[in-house]
Order: C-alpha cells, then sequence, then structure tokens
C-alpha cells in the first residue's frame, strides 16, 4: 500500500535530493511593547525529502517557532524560509492556506480532531477541501485508519477513542492529502509511555513509507527514533548532524 | 327570520325541577312552555332534556309553587366568547312570547338578533327595520362585536407585546449561547486553519451549524409552546366552562419565531466566525 506516494522512493543511483525545506538565517522577532522577544535568532537548516528530524532543547528556546515557520504558519521577521522551492515568507493568507492544505501535514499535542464528526469524516475532512470526489475520499480516510491500525474505529467519534487512538487518527487526518512533510509538536505530550511508543513507530513507519518528519520534541524515546536531531537554546541551532 | 330564542334572561329564577302531578297535569293541558338551558346549569343542576322545572321572575315565587312550569327542551354550549368567560350565572333561552308572559312586560323587548343567510340579504333586512321599527336600530352582528371587543383588542395587544419581547430576548439568548459556542471553539478553528482549511469554509460550516441549531430550536420551541398551549387551555376550558381558547400558537407567530432564530442564530454564527477567522491561527492558540 501506498499511503505516501508523493515522492518516489530513492534509487540505487539517485544523487542527493533536492531539500523540502530550506531555512537560510531566519529571525523571528515579536515586539512585546518596548522589549522585542528574539524567539528565532539566525537559524539555518535543511530537511530532506524521506527526512526524519526531532528539534529539542529547553522550554522557550524557539523550537515551535521554528516549526512554525516551517509550516508556513508565521513569516520569518527575516531571512528567508523555502518549502518546497517556494518562498514562505512571500505568501499571502489564502496562498498559504492553501499550501498548507496540499503540501503539509499538522499533528498536535492536544489531537483537535472534530468532535461531531467519526473518525473517518475527520480523516476526509482536508481532502473535502482540496475537493476530493467523495467515493475517493472514504476509500482513501479507510485506507489511511487501516495503516494507522485503526481500521475497525471508522465509525467512532473522538470522544470513544483513547488519546492515543485520536493521536493517530489526527495523523490519518495530517496524511490524508498526501503531504512531503509531516511536521508535528509534542505529538506524544499527551500520552502515556506505552501510546507515545505507538505513535513513535507510526512516525517511523511513515518516514520510512516516504514522507519527511519533523518533531519538536521532549520526549527522549521520539528524539532518539529521529535519524538526526537538531539540538536548539536561545532561539539558535547548536548542533546539527549533516543530513 | 326571528331567532328561535328571546334573549337571555337574568332575571329569571329558577324554582325546584321536581314537579308535583297536579301541577304537571296543569302544564300538559296548556301550551307547554319550552326552554333551553346552557350546559353548565343543567351540569350543577343535574338537569337533563325532558326535566320540567317552575320559572318565576321574582326571586323565591318558583319555589313557594307560582310561576310557569316549563320543559327543558334543549341544552346550549357556552359561545366561545371572551366577555362570557368571567360571568358565572347561567343564562336561560325562552320563547319570546313566554319570556314576555313571565316578566309580565308584554311588546317589550330590549335586544333581538336576527339571523340572516349573508350577504345583501342582511343590508336589506337592516334598512328594512331601521325603516319600520321606529326606536330601533339594527346592527350588524360584525359591528357591534367591535365595540364590544374593544377591550380584548387592547388585552391581546399587550398579549402580543409580551410575546414579542420574550422571543426578543430569547433570540438575544439564543444569540448570546452561539457566539460563546463558537468562542468554546477556538482552538478548534485555528487548528483548522494550520489544516489548510480556508475561511471560507470555516465561516460556512459555522454558519450551517447556527442555522441548524436555531432550526431545531424553534422547531423544539414551537413543540413546546403548542404543548403548553393545550394544557392552558385545558385547565381554563375546565376552570371556567367555556369552549373559548385561552392560548394560541397561530402559524403568524411561529414564522415570526423561526424566522427570528434563524435569522440571529446564523448572524452570530456569521459575526462570531468571521471575527475568529481573522484572527491569526496561532494567537487563537493562545500564543
Ligand atoms: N506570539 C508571541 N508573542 C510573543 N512572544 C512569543 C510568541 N510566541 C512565542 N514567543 C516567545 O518566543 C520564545 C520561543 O517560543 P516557542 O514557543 O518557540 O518555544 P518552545 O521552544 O516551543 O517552548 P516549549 O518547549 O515550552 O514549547 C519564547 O520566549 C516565547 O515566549
Ligand atoms: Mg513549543
Amino acid at each position: 500500500m501506498t499511503v505516501t506516494d508523493t515522492l518516489p522512493a530513492p534509487g540505487p543511483n539517485a544523487r542527493k535530493p533536492e531539500p523540502i525545506v530550506r531555512v537560510r538565517d531566519a529571525y523571528r522577532d515579536y515586539p512585546m511593547g518596548k522589549e522585542t522577544v528574539h524567539a528565532l535568532r539566525g537559524v539555518s537548516l535543511e530537511i530532506a525529502p524521506c527526512d526524519n528530524v526531532a528539534i529539542v532543547g529547553p522550554s522557550g528556546c524557539g523550537k515551535s517557532t521554528l516549526l512554525n515557520l516551517m509550516g508556513v504558519v508565521d513569516r520569518p521577521s527575516r531571512g528567508q524560509v523555502l518549502i518546497e522551492g517556494r518562498d514562505a515568507g512571500a505568501m499571502r493568507d489564502r496562498e498559504a492556506t492553501e499550501f498548507r492544505l496540499r503540501h503539509i501535514g499538522f499533528v498536535f499535542q492536544r489531537f483537535y480532531l472534530m468532535a461531531m464528526l467519526t473518525a473517518r469524516e475527520n480523516v476526509e475532512l482536508p481532502m473535502a477541501e482540496a475537493g476530493v470526489a467523495s467515493a475517493e475520499r472514504a476509500a482513501r480516510a479507510r485506507e489511511l485508519l487501516d495503516y494507522v491500525g485503526l481500521g475497525a474505529r471508522e465509525r467512532h467519534r473522538p470522544g470513544e477513542l483513547s488519546g492515543g487512538e485520536q493521536q493517530r487518527v489526527a495523523i490519518a487526518r495530517a496524511l490524508a492529502n498526501r503531504p512531503a512533510l509531516l511536521l508535528a509538536d509534542e505529538p506524544t505530550g499527551e500520552l502515556d509511555v506505552r501510546t507515545g511508543a505507538e505513535i513513535i513507530d507510526l512516525f517511523r513507519r511513515l518516514n520510512r513509507d516516504g514522507t519527511a518528519v519533523v518533531v519538536v520534541t521532549h520526549d527522549a524515546e521520539l528524539a532518539a527514533a529521529a535519524w538526526r536531531t537538531i539540538h536548539m537554546r536561545d532561539g539558535q541551532i547548536v548542533s546539527q548532524p549533516a543530513r | 327570520m326571528l331567532s328561535r330564542w328571546g334573549l337571555v334572561a337574568p332575571l329569571i329564577c329558577l324554582g325546584a325541577p321536581a314537579i308535583g302531578g297536579a301541577q304537571a297535569n296543569q302544564a300538559a293541558t296548556r301550551n307547554q312552555t319550552s326552554i333551553a338551558i346552557d350546559e353548565r346549569l343543567a351540569d350543577d343542576a343535574h338537569l337533563r332534556v325532558g326535566d320540567r322545572v317552575v320559572l318565576s321572575a321574582a326571586p323565591g315565587v318558583g319555589v313557594a309553587g307560582r310561576g310557569d312550569t316549563a320543559v327543558i327542551a334543549a341544552i346550549t354550549k357556552q359561545d366561545a366568547d371572551p366577555s362570557e368567560v368571567a360571568r358565572d350565572d347561567y343564562g336561560i333561552r325562552l320563547h319570546l312570547g313566554d319570556l314576555q308572559r313571565l316578566t309580565g312586560d308584554p311588546d317589550r323587548v330590549h335586544r333581538f338578533a336576527i339571523r340572516t343567510v349573508g350577504g345583501p340579504a342582511t343590508d336589506s333586512v337592516r334598512a328594512r327595520i331601521n325603516d319600520a321599527a321606529f326606536g330601533f336600530h339594527a346592527y350588524r352582528s360584525a359591528d357591534v362585536a367591535v365595540g364590544t371587543s374593544r377591550t380584548f383588542q387592547v388585552v391581546s395587544r399587550f398579549h402580543r407585546a409580551i410575546a414579542l419581547i420574550t422571543i426578543v430576548a430569547s433570540g438575544i439568548f439564543l444569540l448570546c449561547i452561539l457566539l460563546l459556542r463558537v468562542e468554546e471553539r477556538r482552538r478548534d478553528i485555528a487548528a483548522l486553519r494550520l489544516m489548510g482549511i480556508s475561511r471560507r469554509s470555516v465561516v460556512w460550516s459555522i454558519v450551517l451549524e447556527a442555522a441548524l441549531i436555531s432550526l431545531v430550536g424553534s422547531a423544539l420551541g414551537t413543540g413546546l409552546g403548542w404543548l403548553g398551549s393545550v394544557l392552558i387551555n385545558w385547565h381554563y376550558r375546565g376552570v371556567y366552562r367555556t369552549p373559548l381558547a385561552f392560548a394560541l400558537v397561530t402559524s403568524h407567530i411561529v414564522l415570526v419565531a423561526v424566522v427570528l432564530a434563524i435569522v440571529l442564530g446564523v448572524g452570530a454564527g456569521y459575526l462570531a466566525s468571521t471575527r475568529l477567522v481573522r484572527t491569526p491561527p496561532l494567537t487563537l492558540f493562545g500564543r
């Protein structure tokens, strides 16, 4: 099954692929009255297709801020953020929304599933927004729920699912429009160790199947499961293994 | 055609219904007086059609054995007339001649009603009475009704004002609830926006939900109102023994309520959701 079939798997002679994320000397300042909070101070990094990156660091060091820049939710105050070759800072709101819908999957700490919708309907939501026909939507939603191990729960509403199961539905939803990049901010933050481990497994599988995964986390296990760990402190990257 | 029964005579006293044989024979030899009594009287005095009673124009006289014996020929139902509701006296209807004989006032009537077939006949009858009967004036019942129902119109206007205030107040209540409901979902909306759901889709879905809530709410409200009116009517019809409807759920009221609910609901949904989607999603997340 090819759930994440946006990109071809690199063949034996493949050259080093173009990065899907390229952050160049990015700053993000928040003016707070007379003061300015420097959330990011000159961050540069690249994320390759099929990359699996964990961003770690103390609270307030700018991890979420960086993730938001990569997710085209926020713009750098200075510097450049290119996602799949497109300048995130230059996109208008409507373009950015459309871009997020089709190219980026978001996973949040608190799942944010729609309570009135069933698991399958939640997964279908981004596809409906993208204009996918309903039969195709339903089929893909089932396929994705199978992929995250919840095929039997498609008719259940979030209230009838455990935290771990809800997070898996949220991941299925994030994959709905076959994004090349999956961004997750503390995806195991609300889960116990065992369910957290299931999510870690799922990310790993997803990444093997061709999606670039970037997680921001305080969870050592989740960080250890990534191929690369980027360490941040005070709005800067302090160590970053080569990709 | 003169109405079958003369006017209601409140001054008439009703004697004991049980009548001795001599009197009964005497009554039978005469042209029998037949009367109609109203339902409440029939109930309270346990009278039925065919029973004989003694009628007298002066209090106490009937009981003493004098007065006219009459047979109950009919039992009439109360009209659904608001001016009759609070009256707890009984109505008895007599043939005009019997009434005149009983009161000792021959050739005297204060009022009488004529039933016509309607249409132009009414006007021609009126014209003829007004020409022929000196000292009489014939009115259309509708004109009389306008005069006598003025008080009720005022009361009814008050009721309408109260109903309108209630509806507007509950509409504002609905507005607040919907605003709160949308406000409660700011994080959900933020997540949707981050996922790439457009502002338009978010607003549309909230407006649709608000319209649905308003529609279901007003349907429930109408049902509840209807049930309330049934109970109120059941209760007061029993208390006042009248077929009058005390509470009405009219199509007009339902229409006003439903339209108001939907307009307010959709308006509130639209306002709240447009305000939220204009806020950057990260701000909605509480950052
Ligand atoms: N909207 C904002 N306005 C002002 N300051 C902000 C805003 N967003 C973030 N900051 C500040 O920027 C800095 C980095 O915040 P960020 O959320 O990226 O930290 P983080 O590394 O994700 O922390 P945590 O691990 O606690 O989630 C913090 O000092 C924070 O207070
Ligand atoms: Mg954070």
